[in-house]
């Protein structure tokens, strides 16, 4: 896995404003001046975010040079949830651990009291 | 379109999970207050803890090694940031270079049963540390296939 791109990804998706255009793409594609309107945002601010959005692979832009239209990338959004269900994996495997010493740590206990 | 892909779009790149143990409290919390208990349990099979030390206290060090059956080595070095007994930590660690992760653990119990709840924040390079290393994410790749083979 491409680590390089998953931090890229990460960081483009921490902002609210670029995950609300990225959920606003998954609908359709939709122009710069069509992403602005509900943003209530100017045009080169959503240039911005976009700009991030596009570095990180998570949309691209159409050909034409007059409308540009913003297209959503599924592929860098599935290997960011990839990556953080394996973490979570991580946790079950160390819980399920915790889980079983939790059992010991009560039998302890017990033993101890009875020996008072 | 993205049919079926819509739960992705608006997710924070974070990490949340919830589980349940049949113990009070009291007990579950105590778990995470010592090196003798946390190496007991934190670092996920197949691997090992090989060094684990912790001063439980907002401040203190919360630092493990863990190691894989071929003896490659993974340290985290964290510190706890916060702690409410016997509700809440928080700890952040570095676990390769200057990349860390916040982790807030809040222990309710119901009826005798302790839900643990992890909340989990990721910092990737920042953009002008970027390319300069790996960083923790090649780390914890690693790391987190070896686990899911088990």
């Amino acid at each position: 896995m491409n680590t390089e791109r998953l931090s890229t990804t990460f960081s483009a998706l921490a902002d609210p404003t670029r995950r609300a255009i990225l959920a606003r793409l998954a609908s359709g594609d939709a122009t710069v001046l069509e992403l602005a309107k509900p943003f209530d945002m100017s045009l080169p601010a959503i240039s911005k975010h976009l700009k991030v959005l596009e570095h990180a692979g998570l949309i691209s832009r159409g050909r034409d040079a007059q409308r540009r239209p913003c297209r959503i990338e599924a592929a860098p959004l599935k290997e960011a949830h990839r990556w953080m269900e394996r973490y979570r994996r991580f946790w079950e495997e160390s819980f399920n651990r915790l889980d079983e010493y939790l059992h010991e740590m009560k039998r302890k206990e017990k033993q101890h009291a009875r020996r008072k | 379109m993205l049919e079926g892909n819509s739960d992705l779009m608006v997710k924070k790149p974070e990490l949340d999970l919830l589980r349940t143990f049949d113990a009070p409290r009291r007990l579950v919390f105590e778990a995470w207050t010592t090196a003798e208990h946390l190496s007991q349990w934190f670092t996920p099979g197949p691997l090992t803890t090989s060094s684990c030390e912790v001063d439980f206290r907002p401040g203190g060090v919360f630092r493990l090694t863990m190691r894989m059956p071929s003896g490659v080595e993974f340290p985290m070095d964290g510190k706890f940031v916060e702690i409410v007994v016997p509700e809440r930590i928080v700890f952040r660690a570095k676990i390769h270079d200057d990349n860390n992760v916040e982790t807030t653990v809040t222990f309710t119990e119901t009826g005798g049963k302790t839900t643990v709840s992890v909340h989990q924040t990721f910092a990737f390079e920042s953009d002008a540390t970027r390319g300069a290393h790996q960083g923790w994410a090649a780390t914890l790749n690693q790391l987190c296939a070896h686990v899911a083979r088990s």
